[in-house]
């Protein structure tokens, strides 16, 4: 059986980075229900036989057990999108795709810890990385005001990429970890778009303006 | 309230699309920024009289706002006209949501608290709208960065940069043959946005002289911010 078995936990940002991305590309795919929180189920032996790193999401196709979701968005687009829009083949976009997935598995990820410390109160700094999110969502908002003056509404092509698909959650979420979208024009008009392509699902935490 | 009297610029017009709305600032006070679906834009106090959430995290629909938690209905008047628990009730009409007075001049969207404002901030003709910029620093500082730091024209050689107030939150910078206009957001006492366009022709400026006068901000923003010291250094200058 070559289907796709994804394990999911609901509240991740990480996972709904890829339920975006099997509903965006139109997939199919078979659900199992990870208890993250408060059962740790991800660091269970079972789950690091799978990710030695402990972490959702986790996806196999056929063979493979992908961990990292931006390793997941690029598996799907190359393997399951044959128009290639996803995860453009040509230089210049394919770069742009590729650096907008590293900031997203990098520079962003301070989203992450900032929305966990805020929501599940684990502990540290809740200031400092909130400082910082609000500093990488910068670069984003800066980015696409740049991309505006070419004409161009997407991070790294003249359609959607995966790059949205990554970029997607951490902007949506702010409100989460106590960043406001009021001082991001730019990142705003950009999630509306994004809100309008087909197979946008929301997640909690997101509003589904119905 | 917060809002001191005149006119407050509160956003570029091509930042609020219709049927969008976002929160915005001013004196520390929360507002709320929206265009209907008809394309007018309001400001309001970002507060729904049912719970006090933010009608900011709302959306709109044709000509009304609604609240993100409950649903109420608020008309593009401030009065709240349906709510979704009671469908068949008849909402008093003294449930409203205070609204400012709105206009857009000069690429930006401005509100005032007035019933009759003095004038409304002059309409310069063709505008092109470069970004509105959050900075950490008082209005006064903002300023006086710019002032010190001008950027370079786009079509000619460097000249003389002049930067004059033009209304009260309206600044007008001259920099050789091109003009910026500075709209000033005091968003809290230490918080400030610049809201930026070039007074021209989309002819001219559009792509290019839009990138140029971005790098620009970027740049400014980054003096603001390198140096903690700025309004200490800047203040005994003045002096
Ligand atoms: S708080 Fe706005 S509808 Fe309840």
């Amino acid at each position: 059986m070559a289907g796709i078995v994804f394990h999911n936990y609901e509240l991740d940002e990480c996972c709904y980075k890829v339920r975006l991305a099997l509903s965006m590309l139109g997939l199919e795919w078979q659900t199992v229900a990870v208890d993250a929180f408060p059962g740790s189920e991800q660091v269970s032996p079972l789950y690091l036989a799978m990710n030695p790193l402990g972490s959702l999401p986790i996806l196999k196709d056929g063979g493979l057990v992908l961990h990292g979701a931006e390793t997941i968005l690029a598996h799907l687009a190359r393997s399951r999108d044959p128009s290639g829009r996803w995860l453009p083949a040509g230089g210049g976009e394919f770069a742009g795709v590729m650096q907008w997935l590293v900031f997203s598995a990098a520079s962003l990820s301070v989203t992450v810890r900032a929305r966990s410390s805020a929501l599940f109160d684990t502990p540290g700094d809740e200031e400092a990385p909130r400082a910082s999110a609000a500093k990488a969502l910068r670069i984003m908002d800066d980015h696409m005001t740049a991309r505006g003056f070419d004409g161009a509404d997407w991070f790294a092509a003249g359609h959607a990429t995966i790059a949205d698909i990554a970029l997607f959650p951490a902007f949506a979420l702010s409100r989460d970890y106590g960043v406001d979208h009021d001082e991001y024009p730019a990142l705003r008009r950009w999630a509306r778009r994004f809100r309008a392509v087909p197979g946008f699902m929301t997640m909690p935490g997101i509003p589904d303006y119905h | 309230m917060t809002m001191t009297g005149g006119w407050h610029p509160v956003a570029l017009s091509t930042s609020i699309e219709p049927a969008s709305s976002a929160g915005t600032h001013i004196g520390g006070g929360e507002f709320v920024v929206w265009r209907d679906g008809s394309g007018a834009a309001h400001v309001w106090e970002d507060r729904c009289p049912h719970r006090g959430m933010k009608l900011s995290f709302g959306f709109v629909r044709g000509d009304h706002i609604a609240c993100l938690y409950h649903g109420w209905q608020y008309d593009a008047a401030g009065r709240c006209r349906y709510i979704p628990a009671h469908p068949d009730l008849e909402v008093p009409k003294t449930i409203t949501v205070p609204a400012y007075r709105t206009v857009e001049a000069a690429g930006m969207i401005w509100a005032s608290r007035d019933p009759e404002p003095a004038t409304a901030p002059a309409d310069p003709g063709e505008v092109v709208p470069v970004r509105s910029l959050y900075l950490a620093a008082s209005a006064e500082t903002v300023l006086q960065v710019v002032e010190g730091f001008p950027p370079r024209p786009f079509g000619g050689d460097a000249g003389p940069a002049g930067l004059e107030p033009v209304g009260a939150n309206l600044h007008r910078l001259d920099i050789g043959p091109d003009t910026l206009l500075l709209g000033l957001q005091r968003l809290s006492d230490e918080r400030t946005a610049l809201h930026i366009v070039i007074a021209g022709p989309a002819e001219t400026y559009s792509g290019e002289g839009q990138k140029h006068f971005l790098a620009w901000t970027a740049a400014l923003r980054h003096r603001l911010e390198s140096a903690p010291a700025a309004d200490a250094v800047l203040s005994t200058e003045a002096v």
